[in-house]
């Protein structure tokens, strides 16, 4: 092979990361260009060194590695290395190319390097990620939302989202005293968020329950939502049906 | 302590002692008519008024014998109470006996003058036997509550050491562990071995399964020590165990793996969570009678976990709550930048 894959190790463990070096180190073709301990530290060197593969532990502190992923710009191939057997399928979801046990062999590691390198053979150096994230059903719902507002990242408690606006391909997450913009669908956080919680009142906006302070009737059969800081949010007809269904009115 | 009475919790000995009254009174009528020709309406009056009479105030008796406990309560109290409440009760009774007589027997004047002073003695032979009947009571249902309370005791210690071979083998302990182990064998195989037997050290404590509730309290320091040590080579400058124990805590006695879910608890929410050092601390002394076990650490709040208090917590304070009957020996604090619980472990 011709050229190396560059690849950045995301492990928060400096022994499982040591451990990983020097596996890396005598396999030819891998070029290890960078080392994060963190989320914060991943997704700033992903975007900045355009990396082909990044190793990537799930369970880390600050943001996981499935939040990491959402605030990509650049999508490398990914190989997630964990001890949790659970999240092999979203993993997959996550069109990653391989994913390891920990504790994994140097066999096991060589396998999913070859997996990689016949991926950007037929693919290229980016993956598609991102595409297949978007609408991934979920066990459990949400309890905090990852944004990045230009170099900053915010996590945002999932209880501190007031409502949602959506803005063509992104959406607009309206907390007290900020917003944030996040590129998800409208559909992904209808379900990912808790229905008993947030409800659905029209196709641009998704509402949370306590921050509703009155609904008005403003013409025959239509509504509007006023917020307690007197936001007025239009209320559509399968929307007052979802108001009902939560509201129990 | 349950003052309730026996005849309300536990509705079949009232069935039972109306039962034996009613037997008793039929007996009692019958024979006084067949054999002494008394009138079976007078017989019946003279019974309700007298027998009978004490079978509805004595079961005021069982709260007397709950002031007054065999156990708790010296010899002199005792009898000095009973003494007291028996000539209370026995006035009582005579002076409504002698009310119902008055109303209803045909004779009142002579059976007063005649039968009043053998039933003063009467009075107080059925207080006694009264007092030997409700001290059996209590004493059975003091017995089955403890037989109650040791099962359920040992349904939490079975709990715990599930609990705490549990998180031994789950991902995030077994597996990153290993991880190192695989990792320090090619970098430092002196320390991959330490770690392997430290490893196996902690797991045959978890094994032992005793059926001891009881440890000394060095041992179970010892135990959990190792547990830090363990996610120390995992975790490095992350983690900072200190310890900071007075020697006269160490033969304290303390129930059988209770601390391992505080640590477990330390590490999942305060070290796993952050990226700059977390103190782990624990801080051990006695006071008074109590070995006082402080443990805290430093976390940060702002990445959110639900937290409530989790079955490790739980268990320590259903433990507690049976061991010494005392609700209140664990202590639960949250500031948003430390969490602390604090134990206080009776010492006899």
């Amino acid at each position: 092979m011709s050229e190396k894959i560059r690849t950045i190790i995301v492990e928060d463990e400096e022994l499982a990361r040591n451990l990983l070096k020097s596996f890396l180190k005598e396999v030819e073709n891998i070029e290890v260009v960078a080392e994060c301990e963190n989320g914060f530290e991943g997704v700033k060197m992903i975007n900045e060194l355009k990396p082909d593969l990044v190793f990537l532990d799930i369970q880390m502190p600050k943001i996981t590695g499935f939040e990491m992923l959402e605030l990509l710009e650049h999508k490398p191939h990914i190989i997630f290395a964990t001890a949790y057997d659970q999240y092999a399928l979203k993993a997959f979801e996550y069109n990653a190319a391989d994913y390891l046990l920990k504790p994994y062999s140097k066999v096991r590691l060589n396998e999913a390097i070859e997996k990689v390198a016949e991926r950007i053979k037929s693919e290229g150096t980016e993956s598609e990620v991102a595409d297949k994230v978007s609408n991934y059903p979920r066990e459990e719902y949400l309890d905090r939302i990852v944004v990045k507002d230009r170099h900053k990242i915010n996590i945002i408690p999932a209880d501190e989202v007031r409502y949602i606006e959506s803005m063509d391909d992104y959406v607009m997450i309206y907390t007290t005293g900020s917003r944030h913009m996040k590129q998800k669908t409208m559909k992904y956080f209808e379900s990912a968020l808790d229905p008993n919680n947030f409800i659905r009142i029209h196709r641009s906006y998704i509402v949370k329950v306590e921050e509703i302070n009155e609904i008005q009737q403003y013409e025959k059969e239509s509504y509007i939502v006023i917020l307690h800081d007197k936001t007025k949010l239009k209320v559509s007809k399968t929307g007052y049906k979802n108001l009902k269904e939560v509201l129990n009115f | 302590m349950d003052f309730k009475h026996p005849f309300i919790s536990w509705p079949r000995l009232a069935i039972y002692y109306v039962l034996f009254w009613v037997f008793a009174a039929v007996v009692n009528i019958l024979l006084r008519w067949i054999a002494y020709d008394i009138p079976p309406g007078t017989a019946t009056v003279e019974f309700f008024a007298m027998p009978f009479m004490f079978a509805i105030i004595g079961t005021s008796i069982w709260y007397v014998i709950k002031f007054s406990t065999l156990e708790n309560n010296s010899v002199f109290r005792i009898i000095i109470s009973h003494v007291i409440a028996a000539s209370i009760i026995v006035l009582i009774w005579l002076y409504f006996g002698v009310v119902f007589i008055k109303l209803l027997h045909p004779e009142p004047e002579a059976y007063i003058d005649n039968r009043i002073p053998i039933n003063i003695f009467m009075g107080y032979a059925f207080y006694m036997m009264y007092i030997v009947f409700f001290y059996a009571v209590n004493y059975y249902q003091g017995f089955k509550e403890k037989l109650r309370n040791e099962g359920k005791l040992k349904g939490l210690i079975k709990e715990a050491e599930l609990h705490a071979l549990k998180s031994q083998i789950n991902p995030h302990f077994l597996f990153n562990s290993l991880n190192s182990i695989s990792s320090l064998t090619m970098s430092d195989p002196f320390k991959a071995q330490e770690m392997v037997i430290n490893l196996s050290s902690l797991m045959r404590y978890s094994l032992k399964h005793d059926q001891i509730d009881k440890v000394p309290f060095h041992e179970e320091l010892k135990n959990n020590r190792l547990y830090l040590q363990i996610e120390k080579v995992r975790f490095g400058n992350k983690l900072n165990p200190l310890f900071e124990v007075d020697e006269d805590c160490l033969e304290a006695q303390i129930p059988n793996m209770i601390l391992q879910p505080l640590y477990e608890n330390a590490i999942k929410y305060g070290v796993y969570e952050a990226t700059e050092p977390v103190d782990v601390v624990t801080r051990c002394k006695m006071k008074g009678n109590m070995l006082e076990v402080v443990i805290y650490n430093n976390y940060d709040s702002s990445v959110r976990s639900k937290r409530g208090e989790g079955i490790g917590l739980r268990n320590i304070r259903d433990r507690l709550q049976i061991i010494y009957n005392n609700p209140l020996l664990m202590k639960v604090e949250d500031n948003k930048t430390d969490f602390k619980v604090t134990l206080a472990i009776p010492q006899n």
